[in-house]
C-alpha cells in the first residue's frame, strides 16, 4: 500500500501544476461581520446578572425560611408545653380527690344502698335508703407519713414518782416558803443572775 | 532618523542611575511578596498538611450542634385512658450565684411566690459563694419557668438560667402509686419502683439526635444536617379503674385508723375477666413526693407480704369438699367442744358444748372444728391439689415486682394436725392477689382465671409476659360446686345465721367469708398473739359481677373480720354495683339449713 504513494503524489505535481499554482493561500480581506454585538452582550450580562440576583434572593430566601422555622418551632414548643401545663391542671381538677372534697364541704354524703327503677313496669329493685352523715367516709387527702429522719420521736423524759418522804418534805417547804414567800422568791432571782 | 536615534540615546543616558534604581526596588519588591507568599504557604502546609482534622474540628465546635432529641416517655393510664402517670415538659431553673448575689432579696422573694418554694433556702443558693451554679427550682412546668424567667429579666435581673428537666407528673398522688412506682429525681438511676420500672423498656422508647450547622442562633439552610428521629415510649394501660382504686383506697384507710392496725389491703376483681379493678395498699404513699413516706411503704403489700389466710380459705376447703362428692352443704356434721389432733387440741371461736351444725352452718358460723373434721375425708394429696388447683402457692405473676408466692407446705410432711390447720387456713400463706383469685373461682362458677392488671399485653423486665390477653382459665370445681358453696357463704351474711351482718347489702344477696387468723411474729418465727383479719365476698351471690378481699393486718382493738374488714368490703361492693349500674337480681336469698 505504500508503494504507489510517491507515484500518484508525483503524478499529480506534474499534471494539475498550474492549478496548485492558482489554488495557494493567499491573505483574505478581514470581514466584518454583521451581526449587531449589542444585543448578544445584553444578553449575556442580562443572563450573569439574572444568576447571580436569583443566587443571592434564593440564598436570602432559604435563610428567611431558615429563620422563620426556628421561630415556628419554638412556637410549637411552647404551645406543646403550654397545652400539657393545662392538661396537668385539667387533671387537677377532675382529681377524685379534690371532687370528693368539694362534694363534703358543699354537706353532701354518698349514697347508701344502690335501687333501680325497671322503666319497662315501674319496679323499684333495691332497697331505697336515705343517705345520712355516718354513711359519709374520710375522704381527705392522705397525710404524709415522714420516714423516721425527717419525724423524729418526741423526746420523753420520764421523772420518777416521788416517795412519801419526799411529798411529805416538800408540802413542808411549801408551808415555809408560804410564810416568808416574798424573801424566797428573792432568793430565787438572785441565784439566777 | 538621525535626530530621532540622538534623542533616544540622549534620553537612555540621563535615566541610565533611575533605571537600576527601579529594578532594584521591583527586585526588592518581588523578595518581599515571595517571603510573604511563603509564610503563607508555609501555613497553608501547616493547616492542610500537618494537622488537617484537629483544625475542621475545631471549625465544627464553633457551628455544628449536637441535640439530643429525647423521646417522650409513654404513660399510665387506668382502664378507661385516664393518666395516672404522665411526662410533662418540664424546665429547671439555675442561678449564676455570682451575677444573682446582689440582687439576692427580691429574686428570691419573687421566686418563692411564683414557684411556691422556700424563700430562705433561695435566698441561701442566690448568695453562695464559689459557686457559679445552683439548683434553684427543679422540675417546673415549662410554661412557668419560661414566664418566671422573663418577668425577673423584664426587672433587669440577670443569672437566672433554664435547662430541659423532665417531669413525671403523677396527677392522681396516692391513687395506684403502690403499684405504678415512681422515678426518682435522678434521671441517670432511671425509675425505681413499681411498673414504671418493670415496664420501663416499653415506657422509656429511645432518645433520637441531632445534627446541624448554627450562625447566629438559626440554623444554615445547606449546612450539614443528620437527624435520627426519637422513638417515642409506648403507653401502659392498666385494668386498674381510678375512681374505684380512689374510693377503696380511702375505704380501706379510715378501717386500718380505726381498728389502729398495722397495714391493710383490699382487693377488688371483676368476676368474669379476672381483671383486677382496685388493688389498695394502706400505709401507701404519694408518688409525687416518694422521698417524704418510708421505704417500707413504697412497695405493694397485697402481692410482697405473705400472711396465713386464716377462715376465708375455709370456703376454698368446703367448695372442694363437695366437688369431691365428700359433703353437701346439708351434710350433718357433731361438733365437739374441743378437737383433738395428735398432740394439739383445736377450738372454735367461740365457747361451745357439743352442738349439730350442717356444713353450711360450720361455714356460716366459721368453726374451726367442722371444717377441719369434714376435711378428714380427704388425703393430704387431695386437698393440696384442690389448694393449687385455686392458685395458691404460686406466683400469679400480674406484673408486680417482688411478689412471694406464698407456701403450702409439702402434704408429706403435713400429718393429722398440719391438715386440720390448712383445712381451716393456718399453718399456709397466701398473697391477696393470690386469695382474691381463688375466692374468684367460686364466684365464677368454679373456673380459676388468672388475675391480670395490664390491659393488652406487656414485658416485664424479667421477660415474662404479662396482661390480659395472657389470662389463661382452668376449672377447679364444678359449677354445681361452686353454686353450692356460694350458697353456704350467703348464709355468712345473713342477718340472723351469720357472723358478719354489716356485710350484708340490703337488697342484695352477698355471699362472704370472714377471716381470723394467727400471726406469725418476726422475731420469734411463732404465733405472737396477734391477728390478721380478712373478709372475702363477691355479689350479686346468685350472678357474680364482682369479687372483694380485704385484709387487714394487727387490728389492737379486738376486732374479727367480720367487723374490720366487712365494712369495708360492704362499702366498696356497694359503690361498685352502684357505679356500673348492677342491679339485684330479685332471687330469693338462700333457705340451707344451719344446724340439725
Amino acid at each position: 500500500m505504500s508503494s504507489p504513494l510517491p507515484q500518484s503524489r508525483v503524478r499529480v505535481q506534474r499534471i494539475a501544476e498550474a492549478a496548485v499554482e492558482r489554488a495557494r493561500l493567499r491573505v483574505v480581506p478581514r470581514l466584518s461581520s454583521r451581526a449587531p454585538r449589542v444585543p448578544f452582550v445584553t444578553l449575556v450580562s442580562l443572563l450573569l446578572v439574572a444568576g447571580v440576583v436569583g443566587l443571592l434572593m434564593f440564598n436570602t430566601n432559604m435563610q428567611q425560611n431558615s429563620f422563620a422555622a426556628t421561630e415556628l418551632e419554638q412556637q410549637a414548643n411552647e404551645l406543646t408545653s403550654r397545652e400539657q401545663t393545662l392538661q396537668m391542671e385539667l387533671e387537677k381538677l377532675r382529681d377524685p380527690q379534690r371532687l370528693a372534697e368539694k362534694a363534703q364541704s358543699m354537706g353532701m354524703v354518698p349514697a347508701v344502698y344502690p335501687a333501680f327503677v325497671r322503666l319497662s313496669d315501674g319496679k323499684v329493685l333495691g332497697e331505697p335508703t336515705v343517705s345520712t352523715a355516718e354513711n359519709g367516709f374520710d375522704a381527705r387527702p392522705p397525710e404524709a407519713r415522714k420516714p423516721k429522719a425527717l419525724d423524729p420521736p418526741p423526746i420523753e423524759i420520764k421523772v420518777p414518782a416521788k416517795t412519801k418522804a419526799q411529798r411529805r418534805a416538800e408540802a413542808r417547804q411549801r408551808t415555809r416558803s408560804g410564810s416568808n414567800g416574798s424573801t424566797s422568791t428573792n432568793q430565787g432571782d438572785r441565784s439566777e443572775r | 532618523m538621525s535626530l530621532r536615534h540622538q534623542t533616544t540615546r540622549a534620553t537612555v543616558r540621563g535615566s541610565a542611575p533611575s533605571r537600576s534604581a527601579g529594578l532594584f526596588r521591583l527586585r526588592f519588591g518581588f523578595v518581599v511578596i515571595a517571603m510573604v507568599l511563603s509564610v503563607f504557604g508555609a501555613r497553608l502546609l501547616q493547616l492542610q498538611g500537618l494537622d488537617p482534622h484537629a483544625y475542621a474540628a475545631m471549625a465544627a465546635r464553633e457551628g455544628v450542634q449536637n441535640v439530643v432529641l429525647p423521646a417522650e416517655r409513654g404513660a399510665i393510664t387506668d382502664r378507661n385512658g385516664v393518666e395516672l402517670a404522665t411526662s410533662v415538659d418540664g424546665l429547671m431553673i439555675v442561678a449564676d450565684p455570682q451575677m444573682t448575689e446582689d440582687d439576692a432579696g427580691p429574686i428570691a422573694s419573687y421566686l418563692s411566690q411564683e414557684l411556691e418554694i422556700d424563700y430562705f433556702a433561695t435566698l441561701a443558693k442566690l448568695r453562695k459563694d464559689d459557686t457559679r451554679f445552683q439548683y434553684v427550682a427543679r422540675r417546673v412546668p415549662s410554661t412557668v419557668a419560661r414566664r418566671v424567667i422573663d418577668a425577673l429579666e423584664e426587672k433587669g435581673y440577670k443569672g437566672l438560667t433554664t435547662r430541659r428537666d423532665p417531669m413525671r407528673d403523677y396527677p392522681a398522688d396516692d391513687v395506684a402509686a403502690n403499684l405504678i412506682g415512681f422515678i426518682g429525681d435522678d434521671e441517670d438511676f432511671g425509675p425505681l419502683a413499681g411498673f414504671e420500672r418493670t415496664f420501663d423498656k416499653q415506657l422509656s422508647g429511645v432518645d433520637g439526635k441531632t445534627t446541624y450547622e448554627v450562625g447566629g442562633g438559626n440554623r444554615i439552610p445547606l449546612g450539614t444536617n443528620n437527624t435520627v428521629k426519637p422513638v417515642n415510649g409506648k403507653d401502659l394501660q392498666l385494668t386498674i379503674e381510678r375512681d374505684v382504686q380512689w374510693f377503696t383506697q380511702r375505704v380501706l384507710r379510715e378501717a386500718v385508723r380505726g381498728a389502729k392496725a398495722d397495714s391493710g389491703t383490699a382487693v377488688v376483681v371483676n368476676t368474669e375477666s379476672g381483671e383486677i379493678l382496685a388493688d389498695a395498699d394502706y400505709p401507701t404513699f404519694n408518688a409525687n413526693e416518694p422521698l417524704k413516706s418510708p421505704e417500707r411503704n413504697l412497695g405493694s403489700r397485697a402481692t410482697s407480704d405473705p400472711y396465713e389466710p386464716g377462715s376465708v380459705e375455709k370456703a376454698l376447703t368446703f367448695s372442694a369438699l363437695i366437688d369431691a362428692g365428700k359433703i353437701t352443704p346439708r351434710t350433718q356434721i357433731t361438733v365437739p367442744s374441743v378437737l383433738e389432733s395428735q398432740n394439739a387440741v383445736i377450738h372454735d371461736h367461740w365457747d361451745h358444748e357439743t352442738i349439730h351444725l350442717t356444713a353450711a352452718g360450720a361455714l356460716a358460723k366459721s368453726s374451726n372444728i367442722g371444717t377441719a373434721l369434714s376435711a378428714r375425708e380427704f388425703t393430704p394429696d387431695e386437698l393440696n391439689g384442690y389448694l393449687r388447683g385455686f392458685g395458691l402457692g404460686q406466683r400469679t405473676d400480674i406484673g408486680v415486682r417482688g411478689e412471694s408466692a406464698g407456701r403450702i407446705p409439702d402434704p408429706s410432711t403435713w400429718g393429722q394436725l398440719g391438715q386440720d390447720n390448712i383445712a381451716f387456713g393456718q399453718g399456709l400463706s397466701v398473697n391477696a392477689v393470690q386469695m382474691a383469685a381463688a375466692i374468684n373461682t367460686i364466684a365464677n362458677d368454679g373456673v380459676y382465671i388468672d388475675p391480670s392488671l395490664v390491659k393488652g399485653e406487656a414485658v416485664a423486665d424479667n421477660g415474662v409476659k404479662v396482661g390480659t390477653s395472657t389470662t389463661q382459665t382452668r376449672r377447679v370445681i364444678s359449677e354445681e360446686a361452686a353454686r353450692q358453696t356460694s350458697e353456704m357463704m350467703e348464709l355468712v351474711t345473713d342477718p340472723v345465721d351469720g357472723i358478719a351482718p354489716t356485710s350484708a347489702i340490703p337488697g342484695y344477696r352477698v355471699a362472704g367469708k370472714t377471716g381470723t387468723a394467727q400471726r406469725v411474729g418476726k422475731e420469734c418465727g411463732c404465733y405472737d398473739g396477734t391477728f390478721t383479719v380478712s373478709f372475702a365476698g363477691f355479689a350479686p351471690a346468685d350472678d357474680p359481677k364482682f369479687t372483694v378481699y380485704v385484709v387487714i393486718q394487727n387490728p389492737r382493738n379486738g376486732m374479727g373480720g367480720g367487723a374490720a374488714a366487712g365494712p369495708v368490703f360492704q362499702k366498696v361492693m356497694t359503690y361498685l354495683l352502684r357505679k356500673y349500674g348492677v342491679p339485684p337480681t330479685g332471687a330469693r336469698p338462700t333457705t340451707l339449713p344451719v344446724e340439725w
